[in-house]
């Protein structure tokens, strides 16, 4: 325990430091701590998914609040969340399908019994699931069942059969723990191969003779584009360097070393590009609920001119950036300002920056994401496919489960 | 000494040490400034507890040594030091992973340099170590810095520090940093990085600098700056330590010991410069860069130690638009305004049509209606009620204003006082429960004697109005705060504290600049006066005589007409009278002129501006130049404050009635009279001019004569008794 | 109040819906509002049990105009509970004749007035779901029929608090300092802007005058009651004022399946005007008023017909478009904020058309 105790802590101080830069890395490594949570949380002989939840929610609540503006941190804390829920229900629907098959074998499915008791396993299953999915109209009424079985689970379980039940329910927590490290791990691994599962695709997207747009560097973006130039595809980069950390810079030093023909532009210069430009491909750091997207300042304005002459904006995410939140007040409560000397020298302008003598009238300030709304972006490109805007919500819906969409215990009030 | 033996088995020791096993990188935190400067505020709590922007000073270095991969951290704890430890203890600090924190407790240390010979007998240093104080802000990165030290270490082991410095423009009015500290000049060897020469108490008023020969003479290059700032934060190796050990009057680390070793040559040990670019580091001096530096903070220099993200404690403070940072369950009147770049403590209530603006608020304060808050630092728990108008000034913990009270710019409440309702607390006064302690303690005497002294003399003659009126707080009776108010005003004490304009938390106001120039300007002549000293290669015009040089006509020329272009400007284009003076001092200074010179060239523009006006009279004339010198009679004045310098006047007035402007001939009397009732023109320059030209031709006495009645009415005016005639 | 209720004539000119909303807003006020509140939350409790043995004149209608006359409870919500009171108060002894006369009494409601939408929806809505196949598994009609009735006092009870939901789902969206335009007077846009000043946010509000109920000045006096900044803007001054607005809030009288939304005259300009300005639209509305239309154009619905007044005799000569509502479509609305959640138009498209398929 005091071992996950510090690993949580230090990965807290790194957020918080904003020592941690990428979503990528930042939801690798939020994974991987989760998992350690998990294999080290003692699992109680009841409830075990609610203990495993308790706990992850309580050092996820730790990790949103170090670093708020780092959505994928909260993200991979849902998607564990929601792992848990799912492999308890697959748990608990195979041990009815089992007690279905065997009927009134033992004590034992009696125990089984205890937790969905009247209802078909094909009505618990169905009940269970809904719990899993947003609420959504047919939904609204759907969890009565089990609300309305509730009263029976104390009055049918009867004492006698503690020990069977304790052993039973001992190896059951130990196989859903162990179910759950090993979704995670799938989950781990899929962060991790998210760039080659979406770098598969570009072959269909991006054409021979065609000229691309991108801006700032996005390892995605990277790995995207050296895809389809390995599958022969000859085609052109313009890279805007992505002020004011000149990104782009990298992006394009690395393009042009694996054989692309690349331009280095400003990114002041992106709206006279943009008419001779097929396609926008940009990197996010984040994907909203509403299909709009959080990503390095100066992608809204690479978007509008993209939507000024018809270029399809195309957004490659992958799903750990998918975020279950709808974006409220975007452009300062997702965004992060970092520290001026990325745009002056200090030592320059001190002297317009002493207050004492009346000079403090210097203001610098230097954002670092920009919000695109929805209806600037053409198509998401995630490792399950691409995806309209409009469309993202059903991938939330199938990522991440209503309940935890405030991981906070506490109900949220205010901003 | 037996400095070397000494040093240099440390340094073998040490030099093993890093090839063998890895030495954990250590840091000396001195929770201490030794200084008085925050005072009374110190008194009752240790500096690197106060807060800054809401979080108290020790956690930003903490943070920083933390973040920079420190492993270990000496807190060094002397004034308060139970404060400090208890503090330490309740917080987070003592219980990280791979970073420890040891306190170490001394009460008799009375400087920087009595702390590191405690933490040299203590024997805990090991390696290399950075060596800051509790009150520094930095979020620079130390890998560099450290990997340049470590190779300099390996080539010469005479390189034992590495001193951080930021470029940072100063103010050239007042040579002080945007910190509120002193100029500092350094000669850096430009390759080598090699620091030289370091001087923070330049003497301003020879306006010289001495370095020495032999500097010139070995090094092939170098470069010398006044415009970087010392961060104060050092990286050291062991044998700094026991370089303090062995000099026991080392007191201050910069003063004594950085001048020691180059002044002294100790062993021939050097000390080097790392000058970051892009990162800020900067150290709480004084109530200046208190100032200076949350001002940074709040615009986010010191990313990421910002409110928002550097959340000590459970509240968060969200940040909005336009440098807006908000803590949690503030309440607030729909009709309050809290301006841009301001901090809000949670927990705190603002009411209705109250103006917060540019300043730091606490947490738990009760602000009332119709506040008006302006540049200020607000700490915990204050309440302040309906009505308060504050500006620039530092209230802290627990203080109380009762309803209209104000505060002017400069003010320093300390912990709990209470302000009776309507009371005005005048301006850079210092008001706390306690009494100011009688005797100054000597570690202040230690550090800042040859600085006060500086000072004082600097300020003696000038400064003797705002002086005056600053010490009028002098004979507020203690408790006297108003109708219910609790606290002593404290008196102001005697050098140093004068310049409190210059350390406050109030922007400094133009006149106290013009003031300061001034200053500076009547030091410069005064040894101009005396010495006769050259200052580049031109002669200066000696005000006594009585004609001008010849050899000087050239430049005069110029000046005259500089001056006069420069007042033509001021009358079309509206420019402030205060403004004027400051470019006529900067024509002053380029061409080398005294006062004298400045009075005349100013006089003659404006006369000549008055001739030039539309007259149709010799009476609308007179109205021409009433008018004029009316309006700029602050500037001429200013440069009037000796007889030589009005005798300068009345010559060259004679002069223009001589030559350039004959329509004055007949009005010289008339004009000369009026001068005399403005206080332009003292009584007894006009006799002192005309006793010098008793002797003189009698085409030159046209106008003594025809200024014959007045002073003949001068005469007799006031004294009857004189007889003297003519 | 029944006779009250019962009374109301039916005046072809003027859309029952409205007409109730004239009823209860005459007299409406915030304390009259709580008074009522605190007075509806026993209700559900006894609804099973106040009619159980009004054996042959029970008429749904009669029910319905009961709970109707709650001024805080929707009409749709009103409707829920008088069905829900049917299955309890039926004769019925098989599953089949107890749908027959479930059919039987939404009809009758949906027809008592044919413009309401949030009326047909929630009895839509009804049907489907008490009549769920899931639930009907059951062998003995007796069990089947308590959990009818559980179901319907459930959808009754979540209907109920829908506006408490939404209210808490919508405070992130309103920032301190921000300008909300809103139109007319919907009790959900009320209890959000409630919520909102009751939680210390400082935000302002324009009210559109609302012509020709003049349902705007009623919130503003309402919001002013709460000390929110409120300033009346005519309902021709929308544009002229939508430079300061941060966001437009308006309630429903439905959402349909297009995602757009059905609401008083004037929303869809006021959309038009927003999306043009680039000022987000969010709507908020209760998920029983998710119907099932599909309109395609303005004239696609059943016009709801209001009386307007101009303070003139207009020549007979002279035609006056007296239609209430009118036709937003989903292109120029940012989000809906439901007892679902916060979803985007294209969402609630979704829910409607898997619910009905």
């Amino acid at each position: 325990m005091p071992d996950v105790h510090s690993l949580v802590n230090d990965f807290v101080n790194q957020l918080k430091k904003r020592k941690i830069e990428g979503s990528q890395a930042t939801a690798k490594q939020a994974a991987e701590l989760l998992r350690s949570v998990i294999s080290q949380q003692r699992v109680p002989q009841t409830n075990q998914a609610t203990a495993l939840i308790n706990a992850v929610r309580a050092v996820g609540e730790k990790l949103i609040a170090a670093n708020p503006v780092e959505l994928a941190v909260g993200n991979i804390v849902r998607r564990v969340l929601h792992i848990i829920r799912e492999e308890d229900l697959s748990l608990a629907t195979a041990a009815i399908a089992g007690l279905e098959l065997s009927p009134g074998s033992d004590d034992e499915d009696d125990v089984e019994r205890d937790d969905y008791p009247v209802l078909s396993a094909a009505a618990v299953a169905a009940a269970a699931r809904s719990t899993l999915r947003p609420p959504s109209l047919q939904t609204l009424l759907e969890d009565t069942p089990i609300s309305a079985a509730n009263p029976h689970t104390s009055s049918s379980g009867g004492d006698s059969e503690g020990k069977s039940r304790s052993v039973d329910k001992s190896s059951r927590g130990r196989k859903l723990k162990h179910d759950v490290i090993e979704a995670v791990n799938e989950l781990i691994q899929d962060i991790s191969t998210c760039y080659e599962q979406i770098a598969e695709q570009a072959v269909e997207h991006i054409h021979q003779n065609e000229v691309i747009l991108t801006l700032g560097s996005s390892k995605t973006v990277l790995e995207f584009l050296c895809a389809a130039k390995e599958k022969k595809r000859s085609f052109k980069v313009f890279v805007a360097e992505g002020a004011p950390r000149y990104q782009g810079h990298l992006l394009a030093k690395e393009l042009a070393s694996r054989g692309l023909q690349t331009t280095v532009i400003t990114d002041s210069a992106v709206f006279a590009m943009i008419s001779r430009v097929n396609m926008v491909i940009v990197g996010a750091h984040a994907v909203m609920a509403n299909g709009g997207i959080i990503a390095p300042v100066g992608l809204n304005m690479v978007a509008l001119a993209a939507e000024r002459h018809a270029v399809p904006f195309v957004v490659l995410a992958g799903s750990h950036k998918l975020c279950p939140l709808y974006p409220h007040n975007p452009e300062v409560l997702l965004n992060e300002l970092r520290s001026p000397s990325e745009l002056l020298d200090f030592g320059e302008f001190s002297d317009c920056m002493d207050s004492a003598s009346g000079g403090g009238s210097l203001h610098v300030v230097n954002p670092t994401f920009d919000y695109v709304p929805p209806k600037l972006v053409s198509l998401f490109i995630t490792d399950t496919g691409g995806h309209n805007p409009s469309y993202m919500y059903r991938l939330i819906a199938d990522y991440y489960s209503a309940d935890d969409l405030v991981v906070k215990r506490r109900p949220a009030t205010g901003s | 000494m037996g400095a070397p033996k000494k040093s240099a088995a440390r340094v073998s020791v040490s030099e093993d040490h890093d090839e063998l096993v890895r030495v954990p990188l250590q840091a000396i935190l001195l929770a201490d400034s030794f200084t008085t400067k925050f005072r009374p505020i110190t008194l009752e709590r240790p500096k690197v507890l106060l807060p800054l922007v809401n979080v108290p000073m020790i956690n930003y270095t903490l943070t920083w040594l933390e973040s920079a991969g420190v492993e270990e951290v000496f807190v060094f704890c002397c004034a308060h030091s139970k404060q400090v430890i208890n503090y330490l203890e309740k917080s987070e600090w003592l219980s990280q992973p791979n970073f420890t924190v040891t306190t170490i407790e001394s009460q008799n240390s009375v400087s920087a340099g009595d702390a590191l010979r405690v933490i040299y007998e203590r024997n805990v240093i090991q390696g290399d170590f950075v060596l800051i104080s509790g009150d520094t802000v930095s979020n620079m990165s130390l890998t560099q810095a450290l990997l340049e030290h470590k190779e300099r270490k390996k080539k010469d082991s005479k390189a034992v520090m590495t001193m951080v410095i930021k470029r940072s423009k100063t103010n050239p009015a007042i040579h002080q940093s945007r910190l509120g500290t002193d100029e500092i000049f350094m000669a850096i060897d430009p390759n080598t990085k090699q620091l030289l020469y370091y001087e923070d108490k330049a003497d301003y008023s020879k306006g010289t600098l001495h370095l020495e020969n032999s500097l010139l003479a070995d090094n092939p290059s170098l470069s010398l700056h006044h415009d970087k700032q010392d961060c104060y934060i050092d990286i050291c190796s062991p044998e700094v330590l026991s370089l303090f050990t062995d000099n026991f009057d080392y007191q201050h680390l910069r003063r004594h010991f950085v001048k020691g070793l180059l002044v002294d040559d100790i062993m021939g040990y050097q000390i080097f410069v790392h000058e970051i670019r892009s990162d800020y580091a900067a150290r709480i001096d004084n109530f200046r860069s208190y100032d200076t530096v949350s001002k940074d903070i709040i615009h986010r220099w010191t990313y990421p130690l910002v409110p928002d993200i550097m959340n000590i404690g459970n509240t968060a403070t969200k940040l909005e638009r336009q440098g807006i940072y908000r803590g949690s369950e503030i309440s607030q009147s729909q009709s309050a305004v809290i301006g841009p770049f301001t901090v809000i403590g949670s927990g705190t209530k603002i009411g209705n049509n109250t103006k917060i603006l540019k300043s730091v608020v606490g947490e738990g304060c009760k602000i009332g209606s119709n506040v008006l808050i302006e540049g200020c630092y607000i700490w915990d728990n204050v309440t302040i009620e309906d009505g308060c108008k504050l500006r620039h000034a530092i209230v802290c913990d627990g203080v109380i204003m009762k309803s209209g009270s104000v505060l002017e710019p400069g003010v320093v409440l300390s912990f709990k006082v209470v302000v009776g309702q309507g009371f005005v607390v005048p301006a850079y006064s210092h008001v706390s429960l306690l009494q100011q302690p009688i005797e100054e303690d000597s570690d202040e005497e230690l550090e800042y004697a040859d600085s006060t002294s500086a000072i004082t003399s600097t300020v003696d003659k000038t400064d003797g109005v705002i002086a005056s009126k600053v010490l009028d707080t002098h004979f507020i009776p203690a408790s006297e705060l108003g109708f219910g108010g609790v606290g002593y005003v404290w008196p102001k004490c005697e050098g140093g504290h004068e310049e409190e304009w210059r350390h406050s938390v109030a922007p400094i106001t133009e006149d106290k600049i013009l003031e300061a120039v001034k200053a500076m300007e009547d030091e410069l002549e005064l040894i101009h006066d005396g010495k006769n000293l050259p200052l580049s290669g031109e002669l200066i015009p000696n005000s006594n005589d009585d004609s001008d040089d010849d050899d000087n006509d050239d430049s005069r020329d110029d000046f005259d007409k500089e001056v006069e272009a420069t007042f033509l400007r001021a009358v079309h284009e509206n420019i402030q009278e205060n403004h004027l003076t400051l470019e006529v001092n900067s024509l002053k200074l380029s061409y080398n002129k005294i006062a004298a010179d400045c009075a005349g060239a100013l006089f003659y523009a404006m006369m000549k501006y008055a001739v030039d006006m539309p007259h149709s009279s010799a009476d609308s004339l007179v109205q021409n130049v009433e008018a004029i010198l009316t309006k700029w009679k602050k500037v001429l004045t200013s440069y009037l404050n000796d007889m030589d310098e009005q005798i300068e006047v009345i010559l060259k007035f004679e002069e223009m009635c001589l030559e350039s402007a004959k329509e004055y001939a007949p009005l010289f009397t008339k004009i000369l009279h009026y001068m005399y009732n403005e206080d332009i023109i003292e009584e007894d320059a006009i006799l002192s001019w005309e006793d010098e030209k008793k002797d003189a031709d009698e085409s030159d006495r046209v106008f003594v004569k025809q200024a014959q009645k007045l002073i003949q009415w001068l005469k007799e005016a006031p004294e009857e008794d004189d007889d003297e005639d003519e | 109040m029944e006779g009250e209720g019962s009374a109301m004539e039916k005046n072809p000119k003027i859309s029952a819906y409205y007409q109730t909303r004239l009823a209860h807003f005459g007299v409406v006020s915030s304390e009259w509002l709580a008074q009522a509140q605190s007075a509806t939350n026993p209700i559900p409790s006894s609804s099973t049990n106040t009619y159980p043995d009004n054996e042959s004149n029970f008429s749904v209608i009669d029910e319905f105009n009961r709970w109707r006359n709650h001024p805080d409870l929707a009409e749709a919500v009103a409707a829920i509970r008088a069905l829900a009171a049917v299955i309890s108060s039926s004769k019925a002894s098989t599953m089949m004749q107890l749908e027959i006369e479930l059919k039987n009494a939404s009809d009758s409601l949906k027809a008592w007035d044919t413009t309401s939408i949030s009326l047909t929806a929630a009895s839509d809505l009804f049907m489907r779901y008490v009549t769920r196949t899931s639930a009907l598994e059951f062998e003995d009609f007796h069990s089947a029929k308590s959990r009818l009735i559980e179901r319907a006092d459930k959808f009754g009870e979540i209907s109920y608090k829908a506006r408490k939901i939404i209210a808490m789902l919508s405070q992130d969206f309103i920032f301190d300092g921000c300008t909300i335009l809103v139109h007319g007077f919907s009790r959900v846009v009320f209890e959000v802007l409630k919520l909102a000043a009751h939680n210390k946010k400082r935000f302002r509000v324009f009210c559109t005058e609302g012509r020709p109920d003049r349902s705007g000045l009623r919130l503003s006096n309402e919001l002013a009651k709460l000390d929110v900044p409120v300033k009346l803007v005519i309902d021709s001054a929308v544009a002229y004022t939508m430079d300061e607005v941060n966001m437009v809030l308006v309630g429903a009288d439905g959402v349909v399946e297009s995602g757009g939304i059905i609401n008083m005259m004037g929303t869809y300009q006021i959309a038009l005007v927003a999306n043009s300005m680039n000022k987000p639209v969010y709507v908020a509305a209760e998920s029983y008023k998710f119907a099932r239309h599909y309109p395609l154009d303005q004239k696609d619905l059943a016009p709801a017909l209001r009386p307007v007044d101009f303070g003139v005799p207009i020549p007979s000569k002279v035609e006056v478009e007296c239609s209430a509502r009118d036709y937003t479509p989903p292109q120029y609305l940012t989000l809906l904020f439901t007892d679902l959640g916060v979803l985007t138009p294209s969402v609630v498209s979704d829910e409607l058309i898997q619910l009905y398929l």
